[in-house]
C-alpha cells in the first residue's frame, strides 16, 4: 500500500516533471553536461585585443551583477586598455573590500597571460553558487582583472612576425638617424615567420642540411664542403640607409617604466625617459592611486616557470623579515600549485630589473605582489621516466631534438616552418625558412593552455584569498571602581598577509589603520594586551599605546597576519561604546556594547 | 612605418596655445616697463605678454601647461626665427622658481629677456646670438607655490598646490601654521623647557644653538613653527597645505618616499608638462636654474662632487620638532614574558641577505673627470660677470631638475640662487667646499618643509659660525629688514613663549632693488654660455676621380663651437645622441671606406676635425649631397659633385 502510494507520488511527478520539460525542450535542449556553462570560451588558441574585449564584454552581460567592464586609457595605437571589475554588490561597495589586481602581458609577446586573465573572470563566474569556494571569494573579495596591458603589443604580436613585439608602439629612434620606426622587419611571403634565407651553391658553400634532419641547417667544418651559403634572414633596408632592420617599431621595455627603483637608460636598457611616461604605466598607475583597496598584485609574464617576488635589484636592499615570512608562504604554496615553477627573487634569482611594475606596487603602494612566469620547457615531458630520457643526448628525445619529436608527434608539426623555394628580390632563386613559428618555444602548446590558466588562476586566487581581512573578536567588560571600566577588544586578521606590510609601513605609502572608539565615555588609556587567556594570572604590563587622541588610535604597522589582538581601554563613563577597526586594505570591523 | 615622436609628445602635452604677437616695433623697446620688483602670477603674466609683443618676430609666448590650480607654465623663446629652423639650432634653457619661494630668479628671467630683446639691434654679440641659437625661457616653473609671497600671511612655502598627507595620518593639509603674533609672517616660536635641546647662542641673543654636552651647555629651549597643534596629535605645524617640492621630484638622486619630494618621481603637473617639453626639445645644449642650490657660484670639485650646503640652522631646529611624526603609530606586540623579559629579546633579524652576484652598476653621481673643466671654466666666468662671489642659504639638491640636466639628460646643466652675499672687499673667495655626505633627508622629518633649507646636515656645531650668522651679518650690514626679534606671546596650549627668527623670503631672495643689475648680468652671462655651444660644419670635401666611374670622396667634419658635441658624461649615459654623417648615395655604391651612415659619439670644440672617405661608384658630374646632423651642435650639409 505504501509502496503503492510513493509510487504513485512517484510517477505522477514523473510525468509533471516530463511535462514541465517537455515544454521547455523546445526552447532548450537538456543536457546532462557537467556542469553546464552559461558562457563558452576556449582556451586552446590565442584571442587577439578584439576577441579578448568581445568575451570580457560577453560574459559582463552574462552576469551584469557581477562584471563590469572598464577602460583606464588608450594605447599609442588607440587601443583601450580594457579590464573587468568582478564585485558582488551585496556584500558592500569596492571599496570596503580587499582588492587582487591580475594583469597580464605588459611585455607584447607574452600573451598566455591574457588568456588566463579571461579564464580567472570565466571560471568565478561560471562556478559561482556551484563551488562553495569560488562563492566565497567572490563574496569577499574584489577582483580586477586586466587581460592585456600592452594591447599595441599583443596585437602586434599576433598579427605580424612576432619579431620585436616585446615592446609596445610608442615610437622610438633606435638607431639615431633623426627617424622613428622607418625600418622594421618585413615578412616578404606574407607568412607571419621572419626566415633565414639559404643559397643552394653545390659544393661552394659552407653550410649544409643535417643528414638525419634536414631542417637544421649546419656549419661544415673547416676544409670540409657545404652545398648551402647563409644570406642572412628576410628584410629589407626600407630607409636605404646600408643597414637592414635596424629601427622596429617601440624599443622600450614597457616593464621598466615603474616609479620604484626607476633608472635612466643607461643603467637599465629601454626605461624611457622618466617613470609613467608611458600610455600604460601611466594609465595603470593613476588606477592603482584611485584603488587602494588593492592588497594583491599579480603580474603575468612568460616564460620559464617561476613565481617572482621583489626586489628587482640588490641595492634596494632585501625586504623586512615581517614581509620575506608572508612572501615565502605564499610562494611556497605556489611552488605545490604550480608544478616545474620555482619561487624566486628577481635580482637574485633571474636577472636584476629596475622600474618593473611590482617593484612599484611592492615598494610605492605597499600591495603584495607576485609575477609568474608562465610556462617551462619541462613541461614538453612531464613524467619522471621522459624528463631522464631528454637527459640523455642519444635519445630521440633529446635536449636537442625533442623539441622537433614535440612538434612531429604532438601537434603533427605545426610549429615548424620547412625550408622552400623563394623568389627573392635582390638575391633571386633561393630557399627560406628553418625557423620555428612566434608561438613556440615561450607560448605552451596550445592543448596544454587550459591546465596552465587553470593552475596559475589557483595560484592568484590562494594570494587572493589570503589578504587580510579584518574581523572583531570577543570583548569583555570590568569594571575596576567608581564608574572606570576596563574594556578588552579582539579584532581578528584570520589570513596570512598584514592590513599594512612592512615596506609600506617604513615607505609610509599605507594610511595608517585606525581604532576608533564611539560612545560617551573617556578614555583613560589604551593598551596592547599579548595574551588575554594568562593575563590575569601573570599580570604583565600591558604596553601602552602613546598617542594624542585615543579615542582615534593610528596604527602605522598595520594588523599582522594570523593574528588577535586584544586591545585594552580604561574608560569613565557609561553607556554604549562601539569599537571600529578600519583599514584600507583589510575592510572595516566593528563591535558594539555597553558598559 | 614611420611615425614622428613629435606628436606623441605633443598628444601629451594637450594644451598648448601659441601667442605669435606681431605688431609694435623693436625700437619702441627702450621704453620697456619696469620689471625690478617681485610680481604676482598675474603681474608676471601681463609683462610677459607685453614684453612679446614689443619683441615682435623674434619673441614667443606659449603655455606648456596648467597647474592644479589653472595657471600657465610659461615658456618664452627668443630667436631671430630668419635662418635655420629653431629645434635645429642649439638651445639654452632657463628655467626659475622650482622653490615656491624662490622668485628672484623669475624676475632675472624677466631682466634677461628684457635685455636680449633691447641690444638685438646694437650689441653684435647678442646678435649672432639670436640669430643662430635659440633662447627657451620658463620663469615660473611653480606659479601656484609662488603667489603665497604675495598672500597676507607670509609662510614662505616652497611646494606646489597639490595636496599631500605629510604626517600620514589619513587627513590632509589639516596643520597648517597660525600667524599667532598678526606680525603677517610665519617664524618661529621659542618655549622654555627643561627638556629642550637648544639654548641661546652667546655670541648673538637672536640666534639660537643646539646646546652641547660635551661642552657643559645645557638645553633650555623647545623651538616650533609658529602655529597650534590643529589637529590634536601633539605636533604642530606638521602637515600645511600642499604639496610637492618641484626641486625634489625630478629624476636624478630622487628622496624617494620623503614627505616634500611627491608620491613619485614626475609625479607633478609642473614637473611632467617640464619633461615632455624637453625629451621633445633635444637641441637644448645647455640648462640654466635659477634654484637654491648652486653648481656656479662654487663649481664642483675635483672630484666632481658639488659644494655642501649652506642651510639655516633655525629652519631645521623648528622642523625637528615634528621629525618623530611619521613614527607615532608603530605597535608592536608585548613581550611574551612580560615583566620577565625572554627569549624574544635574543630573537634573530629574519633578515637574511641574500648572495653577492650580479651587482649592477650604479648611477653616475659626480660630474665626470672629462667635463670638470668645462664646468670650473664656466663658474669662473659666472663669477666674474655677475660679481657674486659668496653663497647665500642652500640646500642639496636631491631630485634637483639642474641635477637632471647633466646626469640624465647630459648637458652642461647649472644652478645658481641668483645672488649672494656681499662680502667685505679682500675677502677670501670661495673654492669648492667641503662635501657634505652622500646621506640623504632622514625619512619622517617633515613639517613645514616648505622652509626647511636643507636637511639636518651642515648644523653648526660646536662654537663654528653657521649660515645663521653670516645670513644675520650680511642682513644687518646691508640694512634689511630680515630678522624679526623675539616677542613674548601667550599660546593657547604652550603657554608663554617667543615668537621670531628669520622672515620668509628674505632669507631666499634678494632685496627688490637689485633685480635691474643683477638681471643685466644674467643676461650677459647668457649670451656668454651660448656662445659656448659646439657648432658642427662641413669643413672640407675632396673628390678625386680614379677613372671608370671609381671616386674617392673625403670629408672633414669640424667643431667650430667651444664645448664637445657630446659632454663625456652625456655620451656614457647614451643621452646625447651622436652625430650623424651621411653621404646619400645608395648603400652598394660604395665599394669601399666608410659606410653610407656613420655616427661619431663626441668631437671636442675649438675646430676639432673628424674625417671620412668612400670609394665609390658613380657617374661624372653626379651631384651627392652629404649631411651631417648633430642634436646639439645644429647640422650642415653640402652638395659634391663627382668629377
Amino acid at each position: 500500500m505504501k509502496i503503492f502510494q510513493n509510487n504513485c507520488v512517484f510517477i505522477s511527478t514523473l510525468f509533471f516533471v516530463f511535462y514541465l520539460s517537455s515544454s521547455l525542450v523546445f526552447a532548450q535542449k537538456k543536457y546532462a553536461s557537467d556542469p553546464q556553462f552559461k558562457v563558452k570560451i576556449d582556451f586552446d588558441r590565442w584571442h587577439d585585443v578584439h576577441e579578448l574585449d568581445d568575451d570580457m564584454k560577453r560574459l559582463e552581460k552574462t552576469y551584469p551583477k557581477f562584471l563590469k567592464t572598464i577602460v583606464i586609457g588608450k594605447s599609442y595605437n588607440g587601443l583601450p586598455f580594457m579590464g573587468t571589475i568582478i564585485n558582488n554588490p551585496d556584500t558592500g561597495p569596492e571599496m570596503s573590500k580587499a582588492a587582487m589586481y591580475i594583469e597580464a602581458n605588459v611585455h607584447g609577446n607574452e600573451i598566455q597571460g591574457g588568456e588566463v586573465c579571461l579564464y580567472t573572470i570565466w571560471y568565478l563566474m561560471e562556478n559561482y553558487g556551484r563551488i562553495d569556494k569560488v562563492t566565497q571569494l567572490v563574496d569577499e573579495r574584489v577582483f580586477y582583472i586586466f587581460p592585456t596591458v600592452n594591447p599595441d603589443g599583443r596585437q602586434y604580436f599576433l598579427e605580424g612576425t612576432g619579431g620585436g613585439a616585446r615592446s609596445g608602439q610608442v615610437p622610438v629612434d633606435n638607431d639615431n638617424d633623426g627617424l622613428y620606426d622607418e625600418d622594421g622587419p618585413n615578412d616578404l611571403n606574407g607568412n607571419g615567420v621572419i626566415e633565414q634565407i639559404i643559397k643552394y651553391v653545390p659544393g661552394k658553400g659552407d653550410y649544409r642540411k643535417n643528414v638525419d634532419d634536414p631542417r637544421i641547417l649546419e656549419r661544415v667544418k673547416f676544409g670540409e664542403k657545404g652545398d648551402y651559403i647563409l644570406l642572412g634572414s628576410e628584410g629589407i633596408d626600407d630607409d636605404g640607409d646600408g643597414m637592414v632592420n635596424e629601427d622596429g617599431p617601440g624599443g622600450y621595455d614597457p616593464n621598466r617604466n615603474y616609479a620604484a627603483d626607476w633608472q635612466p637608460n643607461y643603467i637599465q636598457n629601454g626605461a624611457m625617459d622618466y617613470p609613467f611616461q608611458l600610455p600604460h604605466s601611466r594609465a595603470e598607475n593613476e588606477f592603482w592611486l584611485a584603488h587602494p583597496n588593492i592588497a594583491g598584485v599579480q603580474s603575468y609574464h612568460n616564460a620559464g616557470g617561476m613565481i617572482l617576488r621583489g626586489p628587482g635589484a640588490k641595492w634596494q636592499g632585501e625586504y623586512p623579515g615581517k614581509d620575506i615570512s608572508v612572501y615565502d608562504k605564499l610562494g611556497k604554496k605556489g611552488e605545490r600549485i604550480l608544478p616545474f615553477y620555482r619561487y624566486m627573487i628577481i635580482w637574485k634569482d633571474l636577472y636584476t630589473v629596475h622600474g618593473g611594475s611590482i617593484d612599484w606596487t611592492n615598494d610605492g603602494l605597499g600591495i603584495i605582489s607576485f609575477s609568474n612566469e608562465l610556462w617551462s620547457r619541462r613541461q614538453y615531458f612531464t613524467s619522471s621516466e621522459l624528463q631522464k630520457q631528454t637527459g640523455d643526448p642519444n635519445s630521440p628525445i633529446s635536449r636537442q631534438k625533442s623539441r622537433y619529436f614535440f612538434n612531429d608527434r604532438l601537434e603533427f608539426g605545426d610549429e615548424f616552418v620547412d625550408w622552400h623555394e623563394f623568389n627573392h628580390p635582390q638575391y633571386g632563386k633561393v630557399e627560406m625558412g628553418g625557423r620555428w613559428k612566434k608561438t613556440m618555444g615561450r607560448l605552451p602548446p596550445r592543448f596544454m593552455n587550459e591546465e596552465l590558466c587553470h593552475r596559475n588562476m589557483a595560484f592568484s586566487l590562494y594570494q587572493a584569498d589570503q589578504m587580510p581581512l579584518m574581523q572583531a573578536g570577543e570583548h569583555s567588560v570590568k569594571k575596576l571602581g567608581g564608574n572606570v571600566y576596563r574594556v578588552w577588544v579582539d579584532f581578528i586578521n584570520p589570513k596570512l598577509a598584514p592590513t599594512i606590510t612592512a615596506k609600506a609601513a617604513e615607505n609610509s605609502v599605507v594610511q595608517p589603520d585606525l581604532l576608533l572608539l564611539k560612545g560617551n565615555v573617556d578614555v583613560v588609556s589604551v593598551s596592547l594586551v599579548r595574551d588575554k587567556k594568562t593575563q590575569d594570572y601573570i599580570k604583565p604590563v600591558t604596553k601602552r599605546i602613546d598617542q594624542h587622541d585615543l579615542k582615534r588610535i593610528m596604527i602605522r604597522n598595520g594588523h599582522p597576519g594570523k593574528t588577535t589582538r586584544t586591545f585594552q581601554y580604561l574608560v569613565k563613563g557609561s553607556g554604549k561604546i562601539t569599537v571600529i577597526y578600519d583599514s584600507v586594505k583589510g575592510g572595516k570591523a566593528s563591535t558594539s556594547f555597553s558598559l | 612605418m614611420s611615425k614622428t615622436s613629435a606628436s606623441f609628445f605633443l598628444r601629451s602635452s594637450l594644451r598648448i596655445f601659441v601667442l605669435f604677437l606681431l605688431g609694435a616695433n623693436l625700437s619702441g623697446w627702450a621704453n620697456a616697463q619696469d620689471y625690478a620688483k617681485y610680481q604676482s602670477y598675474d603681474e608676471m603674466t601681463k609683462s610677459l605678454k607685453q614684453m612679446v609683443k614689443s619683441g615682435k618676430k623674434f619673441a614667443k609666448l606659449e603655455s606648456i601647461g596648467k597647474t592644479l590650480q589653472g595657471r600657465n607654465i610659461w615658456l618664452v623663446t627668443l630667436a631671430n626665427p630668419d635662418g635655420a629652423a629653431l629645434n635645429d639650432r642649439p638651445g639654452l634653457l632657463a628655467a626659475a622658481n622650482f622653490e615656491g619661494d624662490h622668485l628672484i630668479g623669475s624676475q632675472l628671467s624677466l631682466e634677461m629677456i628684457d635685455y636680449l630683446l633691447k641690444n638685438y639691434s646694437t650689441d653684435a654679440e647678442v646678435k649672432k646670438t639670436m640669430d643662430e641659437h635659440v633662447y627657451y625661457f620658463i620663469p615660473r616653473m611653480n606659479p601656484d607655490g609662488a603667489e603665497a609671497m604675495f598672500a597676507k600671511i607670509k609662510t614662505g612655502k616652497k611646494t606646489n598646490a597639490h595636496k599631500f598627507d605629510d604626517d600620514n595620518d589619513g587627513r590632509l593639509d589639516e596643520d597648517g601654521p597660525e600667524d599667532l603674533n598678526k606680525d603677517g609672517y610665519i617664524t618661529v616660536m621659542r618655549l622654555k623647557d627643561a627638556n629642550g635641546r637648544y639654548m641661546v647662542d652667546p655670541k648673538d641673543a637672536r640666534l639660537m644653538k643646539k646646546a652641547d654636552p660635551a661642552q657643559g651647555e645645557t638645553g633650555v629651549y623647545k623651538l616650533y613653527w609658529e602655529g597650534v597643534d590643529n589637529d590634536g596629535d601633539g605636533f604642530i605645524d606638521e602637515d600645511p597645505p600642499g604639496g610637492t617640492d618641484l626641486n625634489r621630484n625630478f629624476q636624478h638622486a630622487y628622496p624617494y618616499y620623503k614627505p616634500d619630494a611627491g608620491k613619485y618621481m614626475v609625479s607633478e603637473a609642473e614637473s611632467r608638462a617640464l619633461m615632455d617639453w624637453v625629451v621633445a626639445h633635444r637641441n637644448v645644449a645647455a640648462v640654466l636654474t635659477f634654484s637654491e642650490s648652486d653648481n656656479l657660484i662654487v663649481p664642483p670639485n675635483a672630484k666632481g662632487k658639488l659644494s655642501s650646503d649652506k642651510s639655516i640652522d633655525l629652519f631645521q631646529f623648528a622642523g625637528e620638532s615634528n621629525s618623530e611624526v611619521r613614527k607615532v603609530g608603530m605597535i608592536t606586540a608585548p613581550r611574551r614574558f612580560g615583566r620577565f623579559g625572554g627569549m624574544s629579546m635574543f630573537r634573530r633579524s629574519q633578515q637574511q641577505q641574500s648572495g653577492r652576484s650580479r651587482i649592477p652598476r650604479k648611477p653616475v653621481t659626480t660630474v665626470n673627470k672629462a667635463d670638470l673643466a668645462y664646468f670650473t671654466k664656466i663658474s669662473k666666468k659666472y663669477r666674474e660677470i655677475t660679481g657674486i662671489k659668496n653663497q647665500p642659504p642652500l640646500r642639496t639638491p636631491e631630485g634637483a631638475f639642474f641635477q637632471y640636466g647633466y646626469f640624465q639628460y647630459g648637458v652642461p646643466s647649472f644652478s645658481t640662487p641668483g645672488w649672494g652675499l656681499h662680502e667685505p672687499a679682500g675677502k677670501k673667495e670661495k673654492t669648492a667646499g667641503s662635501m657634505g655626505s652622500k646621506e640623504g633627508v632622514k625619512a619622517g622629518s617633515s613639517a613645514m618643509r616648505g622652509r626647511m633649507m636643507g636637511a639636518g646636515r651642515g648644523v653648526a656645531k660646536g662654537n663654528k659660525r653657521g649660515m645663521d650668522a653670516k645670513l644675520l651679518k650680511w642682513m644687518d650690514r646691508e640694512k634689511i629688514n630680515g630678522f624679526i626679534d623675539w616677542q613674548t606671546f601667550k599660546h593657547p596650549t604652550l603657554g608663554q613663549v617667543e615668537i621670531g627668527g628669520f622672515i620668509p623670503y628674505a632669507v631666499t631672495n634678494p632685496p627688490a632693488g637689485r633685480i635691474k643689475e643683477l638681471g643685466e648680468k644674467h643676461g650677459k652671462f647668457a649670451v656668454y654660455l651660448s656662445s659656448l655651444f659646439p657648432r658642427i660644419r662641413i669643413a672640407k670635401t675632396e673628390v678625386e676621380n680614379h677613372g671608370g666611374g671609381i671616386f674617392t670622396v673625403k670629408a672633414e667634419i669640424e667643431n667650430s663651437g667651444f664645448l664637445p658635441t657630446a659632454l663625456q658624461h652625456g655620451v656614457v649615459s647614451g643621452s646625447v645622441k651622436p652625430t650623424m654623417v651621411q653621404l646619400e648615395v645608395k648603400p652598394d655604391q660604395i665599394i669601399s671606406g666608410n659606410n653610407k651612415t656613420n655616427f661619431f659619439q663626441s668631437l671636442a670644440g675649438s675646430k676639432n676635425r673628424q674625417k671620412y672617405e668612400w670609394i665609390i661608384k658613380g657617374k661624372t658630374g653626379a651631384k651627392i649631397e652629404l649631411k651631417v646632423v648633430s642634436q646639439k651642435a645644429g647640422s650642415d650639409k653640402t652638395v659634391i659633385t663627382l668629377q
